[in-house]
């Protein structure tokens, strides 16, 4: 075995699950996770021998991570359309919200609180949604989102507030819907 | 009271969320990918030295043919001059 796929094989034992996590917020269904979780492993793979260093490889892997997934709701976006003439999507995520939902690290009893939250999530700005996603699940601090998004602190603190409050206004107008339908 | 309970228990859906492990056979399916994406490279490359080199050999050949013709235009320039008074010298 070369000292390459050695050290390739030490990274996937140490962030498969890391990666797969971050793939499965974003994308709420692991068919897409793992298919997310195969290209950055491969892109991890071919660029392990020009990796530079500047960061560690945490912050490295997870922001080929975030790449992915932002370049895979776009790229599965584009491909969607309701009709043959019909315009694309003015919503970025409608793929995202029209997916079944499915993320099997959430307890069963909150599935279907969590399918909401999500739903609303995922009509968050791309860099939002980034920074509640890491922060709020995947534990991460303000200056490793920083580093990871290759943003000031204050601007991750920025996004995080925003994202929060953005929720709370999203989650209130949606509210009325749920008391209509009771 | 309710609306903000209600948000508060959506927001506090992801409470207890545990990570998940991808399944076993991942890493295997990723070195497949990594064999294809090398293969399909080599293809690429392949596919690019032929085209270099029909182009290559295409370029000589219109050069060449038209060296050729060069000389010809020449030779018959000079016929032509001959001809004309049949006297190698004036």
């Amino acid at each position: 075995m070369t000292q390459n796929q050695f050290h390739f094989e030490k990274l996937y034992r140490e962030y498969k699950t890391v990666v797969f996590n971050v793939a499965l917020n974003y994308l709420q269904n692991i068919e897409d996770a793992e298919e997310i979780t195969q290209d950055v492993f491969v892109k991890v793979y071919n660029s392990l021998e020009s990796f530079n260093g500047k960061s560690s490889h945490k912050t490295w892997i997870y922001r080929i991570t975030i790449n992915q997934c932002l370049d895979c709701i776009k790229q599965k976006n584009s491909q969607k359309r309701f009709f043959i003439f019909g315009k694309k999507s003015q919503n970025e995520n409608e793929y995202l919200n029209t997916a079944t939902f499915e993320h099997p690290g959430i307890l069963m009893e909150n599935k279907e609180d969590a399918a909401i939250l999500f739903e609303v999530i995922n009509t968050l700005t791309e860099n939002q949604k980034t920074a509640f996603l890491l922060s709020k699940l995947d534990g991460l601090s303000n200056p490793e989102i920083s580093d990871i998004m290759q943003l000031s602190i204050s601007s991750v603190e920025s996004l995080i507030f925003r994202a929060k409050v953005s929720l709370q206004d999203k989650l209130s107008q949606r509210f009325n819907n749920h008391r209509k339908k009771k | 009271m309710e609306r903000n309970n209600w948000i508060e228990t959506i927001l506090n859906s992801t409470n207890g969320l545990t990570p998940v492990v991808p399944s076993d056979n991942l890493f295997s399916k990723i070195q497949a990918q990594i064999k294809n994406k090398n293969k399909v490279s080599e293809k690429i490359i392949w596919l690019v030295a032929a085209s270099v080199a029909v182009l290559v050999v295409l370029n000589c050949s219109v050069l060449s043919s038209k060296t050729k013709k060069n000389k010809t235009s020449t030779t018959t320039y000079f016929e032509n001059e001959l001809n004309k008074s049949n006297q190698l010298y004036q």
